[in-house]
């Protein structure tokens, strides 16, 4: 399975976790499948409702955000395909909390903020066994490669929920 | 009838359906019906004991089950129960920060080649500098030798190895280091050279084993310290490594 994602989605992905840092920043990422192609569509950037002393190593999504994501997906004839977050100095890998939280199925993008900078986005999926989480592929469509008329862009305003 | 909204992930489970028409009359029940029909679904709602897994969120129409009677919770015609996944994460273990220990590294590098720098050329001043470097390194809160990383970082000789580790530990191990050798230059002084030089070789013994054997010996000293409760010692070994053994990466 690869996951695609054009280069707006991914820059709008990076700009939401450099905003963030220190903090980690996360969203979900509505998209479909078919066959081996997976292909984010939106992206739906949210708060993070830990504690703030936690959101420097630790990030979670509000059910109710999930709720409303879903509901979205639903209007969209999308689905809820994955999860994305940052990691403010640290490696875009997921870490033993990761996979603590991974949820089989769902694709888990990170990004490594370095000093404010976005540096790299990997993609991550829970392996079969579930005891370890794999990399996934992930291709990046420049935005030179669109036709005329594709509007698969849609980066939503979530940035702006956020609290304090 | 009511319905229930499956995830993404479940959808497998469940014939790939997103919504599963249900007969039951409360949550429990609606839960139940759907993995007596869909079996292969059960793991992923319920653990071993049967419970409800932790990462499972009920909400019936909008309202989470939790702020209403749990799995009690009543369902009556046309109502939406949704089963949603928790979404969280997060970079590493409670408590832990990153430490680059490719600056470590460099300075481990540094002390060893300036100590036999110094024992080869019989120049215990160099080797007293060491100490100095260091123990002003310790008491600023850093590595002692900062600048040559600085130096390796814009020639770009190598980037951070940033890992989920304590940095106080490598502070200590460093300050103790220092006062090896401080104490290597008391020793010169006061007429006992094969002592002080001794002091040096032990310093670059331990920063070897560092630097190649991914062991901090300071560091294990400090976590000794920390788990006989000393004062000072605050942070406890990561869970799951030896104390003073370099830190995984964290990545499966």
């Amino acid at each position: 399975m690869t996951l695609h994602i054009s280069e707006t989605h991914l820059r709008a992905i990076e700009a939401y976790a450099e905003a963030h840092y220190p903090e980690e920043g996360a969203g979900l990422i509505l998209g479909d499948e078919a066959g081996e192609r997976r292909e984010a569509r939106e992206i739906l950037p949210l708060p993070n409702r830990r504690e703030a002393g936690e959101r420097g190593h630790r990030y979670e999504i509000d059910p109710l955000e999930t709720l409303a994501a879903e509901n979205q997906a639903d209007a969209h004839g999308l689905k809820v395909i994955g999860v994305f977050h940052s990691h403010p100095d640290h490696p875009a890998a997921p870490s033993q909390t990761d996979l603590h939280f991974a949820v089989p199925w769902y694709s888990y993008l990170i990004t490594s903020v370095r000093r404010g900078r976005a540096r790299e986005t990997r993609a991550w999926r829970l392996g079969p066994s579930e005891a370890s989480m794999q990399e996934e592929p992930l291709e990046v469509r420049t935005v030179s490669e669109w036709l005329p008329g594709d509007s698969d862009t849609s980066v939503a305003s979530g940035a702006q929920q956020e609290e304090g | 009838m009511s319905r229930v909204r499956v995830p993404t992930p479940l959808r497998a489970y469940v014939a790939g359906q997103s919504e599963v028409e249900v007969s039951s009359a409360s949550v429990a029940e609606a839960l139940q019906e759907l993995v007596s029909r869909y079996p292969a679904l059960r793991p992923h709602l319920f653990g071993e004991a049967d419970e409800l897994r932790s990462y499972i969120n009920l909400f019936v129409n909008d309202q989470d089950v939790r702020s209403l009677r749990g799995v009690q919770t009543p369902l009556t015609d046309g109502d939406r129960l949704m089963i949603l996944p928790s979404i969280a994460g997060g970079a590493m273990s409670r408590g832990l920060r990153g430490v680059d220990h490719n600056a470590l590294r460099t300075n481990q590098a540094s002390i060893i080649t300036l100590l036999l720098a110094a024992f080869v050329l019989d120049a215990p001043l160099l080797a007293a500098g060491v100490g100095a470097v260091m123990l002003l390194g310790t008491l600023a809160g850093k590595i002692g030798f900062l600048p040559v990383y600085w130096t390796v970082r814009r020639l770009r000789l190598g980037g951070p190895d940033i890992l989920p580790d304590n940095p106080e530990p490598h502070r200590f191990s460093q300050g103790l280091g220092a006062v090896v050798l401080l104490g290597g230059a008391a020793a010169f002084a006061v007429g006992a050279p094969a002592l002080s030089w001794g002091l040096a070789w032990l310093v670059i013994a331990l920063a070897s084993l560092n630097l190649f054997g991914g062991f901090c010996a300071g560091c294990a000293v400090y976590y000794w310290f920390n788990r006989l409760g000393l004062p000072g010692f605050s942070q406890a070994s990561p869970p799951g490594a030896f104390p003073g053994r370099r830190p995984q990466p964290p990545v499966e």
